[in-house]
């Protein structure tokens, strides 16, 4: 049997109500799972001290990897830390080095890719340091600048907000350049505005978009690269938990405690699940027209 | 068969979008016939249908959003009800369109003597050789010059009147019996567009094509249509032949339509006419006739009642109440 | 066109030098001295001057870049200390199981993600592409050493059907090679996948929504014609372009994957390295990095050209 597409109606139709942004909101299923998801560990992060039912560092050898059980729910560790508890502040620590990062390197690469995009010669040098520091898997260029600095948890923000400037400074500078070539900015030059002031004050809230859209997935990269460095024992040094180096400590113990990798393991994937979500919906919710939206399927 | 089955037959057509912002109505209300050799032009503003309309024909909507009500007949047969083989075989075959912006209606990566026997290979099972080389015989009939050497090119090396050419080719290649044209010369030089009206021409007149024209322009119309479809808003709104629309035309928008456009002869006047008012979204759709709102002619029927399209003289439909009154008021062009 | 080949591989050298200039300088001016830490805590004073001439540390800085940029134009990479080996012998060793793995990962990944965009921007909006789109989003959200952990667990540990870790050479057969690599490259090949998969689907979607498509629709042509003929080829540069970066993110930031399966490549010896400070591996290593960078973006610039005539034609100009 052949396929038919065709849907004949012969009823007049009804006209919904234009949609408003609160629906549009709703009715965008990745930003509301990826909401929902950051909200709920956003507020473990915040309240991790209430939800936890033991110290983090409180050492307890006689209980050393014990599988989870009423008493601890994810088990505990190779020192008899509650894991449960640790992935607690392992899901706060992760996310404020995350917010961090992103918010610094979000700043700097803001400034740097705007003018980037207005000054010549700027854009050749900054645009060569940032070809330079692309190339650079993020992972090995974190690795470098930590053993450099030394493993403290501040260096560990340092490195990262590092390795993700050139990512952001680059999407400013294309944003920038379209916007740039917009009529209106050579109304404003015509009209005597400063560059700084139509850097600033015009092209900026202009390419908010496309560059909100590009600090959630560097905020998520930030999160899995943290991770990493950690797995690899250069990240958050012990014994203060982030969900890394909980990882790194899990690694040893991988075949007969596999609580201590499985938990933290999925925070990790809960929290960048969530921003990836929150990414790809925004950027949907931003631009309805977008072809990547999901069509409105016929459903009478 | 019978010599008196139109060509092209839409009656009532209804086209509907899924869109993010609701459902809404594109078309409501689209009728008009075209007989084999007749050239119907499609006139109104931007927004107003038209290449819905034409789109529809092919089924060129996007098929998970759209909705059809109404029938396309073609030769007799309801093309609404055709299924996808059916419709795959009907384009570029039976029924064949050329579109507004040749830049971007061509694939940029295929040489253009390619896409032109692709649709010979497709309709007229040729072998790729002899479908290459009736492609290039293509190029020749439509004047575009060293069509060998044209055939190996892209569509960014050749100029937009032969890209335009090109895409007459295309649609000519397997001898459609209706030709849509989608606005064809709207993004061409001027001196080009006569041109490629003339192709057009030459060949509707060997073939015996029929042509539905899309167009804004009431100077193609006059040069080109022997028939003419006024839309506003979705809907036919006046349809006759060219000569009666131009001398007699009966809906105040068609009226106010062609009193809009610029006169060189004449007196020079001071204000340049406009009609009234915008033409509302499709979200809000003014209920009763659609123009209303911005009739010098309305009345409260007008407001309340959608008036439908009606014969009021031989070969002349018009969708308005008052249309009495308005034949009565205003004539512009006396010849 | 041979001339654009020859002026993007001059451009390299300028693009090298930046790069050798700022390492040099980052290393050289951090804290911990590596004679120190080759030696040890117990060294004597003398020992650590002794050790540090023989690496030729004494000298001033510029003098120490300029040799070593004059051993460079010989082929001397210049020598580990704690390997003992020529850097470049080192790196040589190490690219083996590396090129294996990234060349496996990379086909495992592009092969699954072209199949399942395609079939996603086909399906767009019923179930089979929120599936699709759905698993692919997830595959970028889960760090690789999670993945790669979790296939372990399972195939090496409970089933027992393949090895936890370690590596062989091609030279002891080719099943015994690739037995190592199937979860390393099972694990970075996913989420090859997933990222590959998303920029297909993208693309191909961005491309069915341009004027030649309805075209090409209203020429008759098939469905699947209209995919695979007409919207793939114009569609498949930014794919490409995803294809041949995070090829090089394969070659040259393995290292996490490579730890966890403890396969001898270059990111764990350029990992190795940065912690124990083995200056002239570094050094080298970062020369390696962004000639690798560069030349995979040539190759993609060249793939570039040959896809699409528009390219070619800015080329030769």
């Amino acid at each position: 049997m052949s396929e038919s597409t065709k849907v004949l109606v012969n009823k007049p139709l009804s006209i919904r109500k234009t949609a408003n942004k609160k629906s549009r909101f709703f009715s965008n299923r990745l930003l509301l799972v990826g909401s929902i998801l950051l909200v709920i560990t956003t507020l473990i992060g915040v309240f991790a001290s209430f939800l936890s039912p033991y110290e983090i560092l409180e050492i307890d050898p006689k209980n050393r990897l014990a599988a989870p059980s009423n008493v601890h729910w994810f088990g505990t560790d190779n020192f008899g830390r509650d894991v449960f508890s640790r992935t607690m502040y392992g899901v706060r620590i992760s996310l404020l080095i995350g917010v961090t990062v992103t918010l610094v390197a979000s700043v700097i690469g803001l400034t740097v890719g705007l003018l980037a995009s207005y000054y010549k010669l700027l854009d050749h040098i900054f645009m060569r340091i940032c070809d330079g520091l692309f190339a650079f898997p993020s992972i090995l260029l974190a690795i470098a600048i930590m053993s450099a600095l030394g493993p403290k948890s501040i260096n560990v923000i340092i490195a990262l907000v590092l390795v993700f400037i050139p990512s952001i400074a680059r999407i400013v500078r294309s944003a920038a350049l379209v916007v740039k070539e917009k009529v209106f900015i050579e109304a404003l030059q015509a009209q005597g505005a400063s560059s700084l002031r139509i850097l600033f004050l015009h092209i900026a809230p202009n390419i908010l978009a496309p560059l909100i859209v590009q600090v959630t997935f560097v905020f998520a990269v930030t999160i899995l690269t943290e991770a990493s460095l950690s797995f690899l024992g250069a990240g958050i040094p012990a014994p203060l938990p982030s969900l890394g180096n909980m990882l790194y400590d899990g690694k040893l113990a991988i075949y007969n405690a596999w609580w201590m990798t499985v938990f933290p393991g999925l925070f990790i994937i809960l929290i960048v699940l969530g921003l990836n979500l929150f990414g790809d919906g925004l950027r949907d919710y931003l631009d309805p027209k977008s072809k990547q939206t999901v069509k409105r399927r016929k459903n009478r | 068969m019978s010599q008196t089955m139109p060509l092209l037959k839409i009656e009532d057509l209804q086209v509907d979008f899924a869109t993010h912002q609701g459902e809404v109505s594109a078309i409501d209300g689209v009728s008009f016939e075209l007989e084999e050799g007749e050239i119907l032009g499609v006139v109104g503003e931007s927004g107003c249908g038209k290449s819905v309309t034409a789109e529809a024909i092919l089924q060129l909507l996007d098929e998970d959003s759209t909705f059809y009500d109404g029938k396309i007949m073609f030769n007799g047969e309801n093309l609404l009800e055709y299924d996808k083989k059916k419709m795959e075989k009907l384009r570029g075959n039976d029924i064949a369109m050329i579109f507004q912006d040749p830049m971007s209606s061509l694939n940029p990566v295929m040489s253009i003597g390619k896409q032109i026997a692709e649709s010979i290979r497709i309709h007229q099972s040729a072998t790729k050789k002899d479908a290459y080389k009736k492609a290039i015989e293509l190029l020749k009939l439509t004047g575009i010059p060293s069509p060998d050497q044209r055939a190996k090119e892209y569509p960014h090396e050749l100029s937009g009147g032969m890209r335009q050419r090109v895409m007459i080719a295309i649609a000519l290649s397997c001898q459609p019996k209706l030709l849509i044209a989608d606005e064809p010369t709207t993004a061409l030089d001027v001196t080009i567009q006569a041109q490629i009206l003339d192709l057009i021409t030459s060949f509707q007149k060997q073939l015996n094509m029929g042509i539905i024209l899309i167009t804004h322009d009431f100077g193609v119309i006059a040069n080109m249509c022997t028939k003419v479809a006024v839309m506003y808003l979705g809907q036919v709104i006046e349809e006759t032949d060219v000569r009666t629309l131009f001398k007699r035309p009966f809906h105040p928008y068609t009226i106010g339509l062609m009193k809009s456009v610029p006169q060189i002869e004449g007196e020079r006047v001071e204000h340049l006419h406009s009609i009234d008012g915008t033409v509302p979204s499709l979200f809000q759709i003014p209920k009763g006739c659609r123009f209303a709102p911005r009739c010098k002619y309305a009345s409260s029927t007008c407001e309340n009642k959608m008036p439908s399209l009606e014969i009021v003289e031989k070969n002349h439909r018009v969708r308005c109440w008052h249309y009495d009154e308005v034949k009565k008021g205003e004539l512009i062009y006396a010849d | 066109m041979s001339g654009y080949i020859i002026k993007r591989l001059l451009s390299l050298i300028p693009v090298l030098l930046v790069v050798a200039v700022v390492v040099f300088l980052i290393i050289h001016i951090t804290p911990g001295n590596p004679a120190m830490i080759i030696l040890g805590e117990g060294a004597t004073p003398e020992q650590i001057e002794e050790l540090n001439q023989k690496l030729g540390l004494d000298k001033p800085l510029i003098a120490q870049f300029f040799i070593w940029l004059a051993n460079i134009a010989q082929g001397d990479f210049g020598t580990s200390y704690f390997l003992g080996k020529p850097v470049l012998t080192a790196f040589l060793e190490n690219a083996g199981p590396t090129l294996s793995l990234a060349v496996l990962s990379q086909l495992i990944g592009v092969s699954i993600a072209l199949l399942l965009g395609i079939a996603a921007a086909k399906n767009q909006g019923r179930i089979k592409d929120d599936l699709i789109s759905g698993t692919s989003l997830i595959g970028i959200s889960i760090p690789s050493f999670l993945l790669g952990s979790f296939l372990i667990m399972i195939f090496a540990v409970q089933l027992k059907i393949l090895p936890v870790s370690g590596y062989a050479p091609l030279s002891q057969g080719i099943w015994e090679h690739l037995k190592y690599l199937i979860l390393p490259s099972i694990t970075l090949g996913t989420i090859q996948a997933a990222l590959i998969t998303r920029m297909t689907r993208s693309s191909l979607l961005d491309t069915l929504s341009e004027n030649f498509i309805k075209t090409a629709k209203a020429k008759g042509v098939s469905e699947k014609a209209i995919l695979l003929k007409h919207t793939l080829r114009v569609a498949f540069l930014p794919i490409l372009t995803v294809i041949g970066e995070s090829f090089a993110g394969l070659v040259t930031g393995a290292a996490v994957t490579e730890s966890l399966f403890n396969i001898p490549g270059l990111g764990q010896l350029i990992v190795a390295s940065i912690n124990r400070r083995d200056y002239a591996v570094i050094q080298g290593a970062v020369l390696m990095i962004t000639v690798v960078y560069v030349l995979m973006n040539l190759l993609v610039d060249l793939l570039y050209a040959v896809i699409d005539p528009r390219v070619r034609n800015s080329y030769q100009a």
